[in-house]
């Protein structure tokens, strides 16, 4: 089972919508560092909506991928995260604390775009 | 429902239904929205440590009911090599595995009660509830 | 032998309630008298004592306790009138039939004292069940009523949401004011949090942790936490208590915080009329004359 990447125009979307095991998770790193490589995207944006569980595992290949993409020369903003999994995220200890969050996909384009034109 | 239901830990996917079970279990019970989430990912780092260190293990669910209380208990049990040092493994940011370091501590914020044996070369026994509010 | 003391005690029900009668007077306490007319004070005695022998006539029957204990809770009689009352027949009832009795070895002391017993434990049970069933009722009650004030989510413009915070604040609220922020930030698509903490009166380590937490859940989910409201004892508490909020942006004021959050969704107030005009059109107008 594979997540799709989507183009659009400099920027990478994904919409998570399975069960993340911890394989598919792994896969999903390497499927978007290889598309960031291929079209060289600047933008990506995760976004997290249909998700309702994040453990500290998938937390970690999360951080992981935003620090590789970054080092990449793409930048990646989370959308979506639902109440109940920031909840869970606070209480597991993980902070996220150096990634861009937005509320949903349509403000985590707005800020790739104000972030990327300054 | 069952009073109690485990599930083997062998294999990576063992993790997924672990967790699917815990949810289910969670969801019946009527635990908040917020609860059903803390248990899942409860359920899935225990279930992840057995996978990771012990190899084989089980995840046991259990609706408990008391006077004025309905909970559910999770357990993890597993006869792997065990821990040496447990007040290690509670600090926050430990870890052997290069994870985040959050599973055991976190596991312990999520539920309500939690209780941890092991012995080494025996195995190690977590017990944990989390009270409907 | 029980029914015989049980016969003794029914018999002479008139000198028990006599006896009884006169001490209870004595235990009527001073915070009592202000409240409870002397009339209302005899009637409920006499009442009481009543329930007592209709208990024991049929053999420990309780409904007429529960009409009795239901009275008392909604006059709202302290506990220890009940109490003390039963006590005190107890001793007036062994005191009578002892004396009253010629007889008087072990045996025949400990039966009284064993039958008695058994007339007014279970009086006794039942009151303070009643009692403590409407104590519990109160405070669940209040529970509710304190959480529905909890903490209100106000939307004030496009964007912008204010969360006044108010009174104590313990683990438990905490974590439902956390569930309340985020499902408000969802539902009203906030990209600015304000958390008030005016009306918060001490803000400790614990408060302070988890008011970050609650900050750093919400900037999770994609919005923006500033801290407003700190008054000057808050900041030196949080400092004194070496607690770090560096992460968090703070303004001392409800109004600062919200020209902040309108920069942050980039926007500002303007006057309408600039003041300059208004005093330059004085100032012609004056020079008009």
């Amino acid at each position: 089972m594979s997540i799709p990447i989507l183009k659009l125009y400099n920027y990478l979307l994904i919409s998570i919508q399975t069960e993340i095991d911890d394989k598919t998770a792994i896969q999903f790193q390497e499927d978007l560092l290889d598309k960031i490589h291929k079209t060289g995207a600047t933008g990506v944006v995760i976004d997290l909506t249909s998700v309702d569980i994040i453990d500290s595992f998938i937390a970690k290949v999360l951080g992981d991928v935003i620090t590789m993409s970054d080092l990449m020369g793409a930048k990646v903003v989370l959308t979506g995260i639902q109440p109940a999994v920031a909840m869970t995220l606070i209480d597991l200890g993980i902070h996220l604390q150096n990634v861009a969050t937005a509320l949903d996909l349509e403000q985590g384009l707005i800020k790739l775009y104000q972030e990327l034109r300054v | 429902m069952t009073p109690q239901s485990c599930v083997k830990i062998r294999e990576e996917w063992d993790i997924v239904s672990a967790r699917q079970l815990g949810r289910e279990m969670a969801k019946k019970l009527r635990f908040s929205t917020v609860d059903q989430a803390r248990i899942t990912t409860a359920v899935s780092e225990l279930a992840r440590n057995i996978y990771l260190y012990a190899e084989e293990g089980q995840i046991c669910f259990e609706v408990l009911e008391t006077a004025d209380h309905k909970g559910l208990s999770v357990s993890a049990t597993d006869t792997g090599p065990g821990i040496t040092d447990i007040s290690q493994v509670m600090q926050d940011g430990f870890t052997t595995s290069g994870g985040l370091g959050a599973g055991l501590p976190g596991v312990k914020r999520l539920m309500d009660e939690f209780d941890i044996q092991s012995e080494v070369g025996q195995g190690t026994q977590i017990n944990t509830v989390k009270w409907i509010r | 032998m029980n029914t015989n003391l049980r016969n003794i005690a029914i018999e002479n029900s008139d000198t028990i309630v006599q006896m009884w009668l006169e001490k209870i007077d004595s235990l009527k306490g001073e915070e009592f008298r202000f409240s409870t007319s002397d009339e209302l004070f005899e009637n409920t005695n006499r009442e009481f004592v009543n329930v007592i022998f209709t208990s024991i006539k049929q053999q420990g029957s309780l409904i007429e306790v529960i009409t009795f204990s239901e009275k008392l809770i909604t006059l709202g009689w302290p506990l220890s009138y009940i109490t003390d009352g039963l006590q005190l027949f107890r001793r007036v009832t062994i005191d009578y039939i002892l004396s009253n009795s010629d007889q008087v070895d072990t045996n025949f002391f400990s039966a009284v004292l064993t039958s008695v017993d058994k007339w007014v434990e279970p009086i006794i049970h039942q009151l303070i069940n009643e009692y403590t069933g409407s104590w519990e009722h109160i405070l669940s009650i209040q529970r509710i009523a304190l959480q529905e004030l909890s903490a209100p989510l106000i939307p004030v413009t496009d964007g912008i949401t204010i969360m006044p915070l108010i009174g104590t604040i313990d683990t438990e609220r905490a974590k439902q004011i956390m569930e309340n922020l985020l499902d408000g930030v969802i539902k009203h698509n906030s990209e600015v949090v304000l958390i008030d903490i005016t009306g918060v009166p001490v803000v400790d380590t614990m408060v302070a942790h988890h008011i970050i937490q609650a900050a750093e859940a919400v900037r999770l989910i994609g919005s923006n936490c500033i801290l407003v409201g700190i008054r000057p004892e808050i900041a030196q508490t949080i400092v004194n208590l070496g607690i770090d909020l560096t992460n968090l942006p703070t303004k001392s004021s409800l109004k600062k915080g919200f020209i902040t959050a309108l920069e942050m969704t980039n926007r500002k107030v303007i006057n309408l009329k600039p003041m300059e005009d208004g005093i330059e059109e004085m100032i012609n107008s004056i020079q008009g004359e």
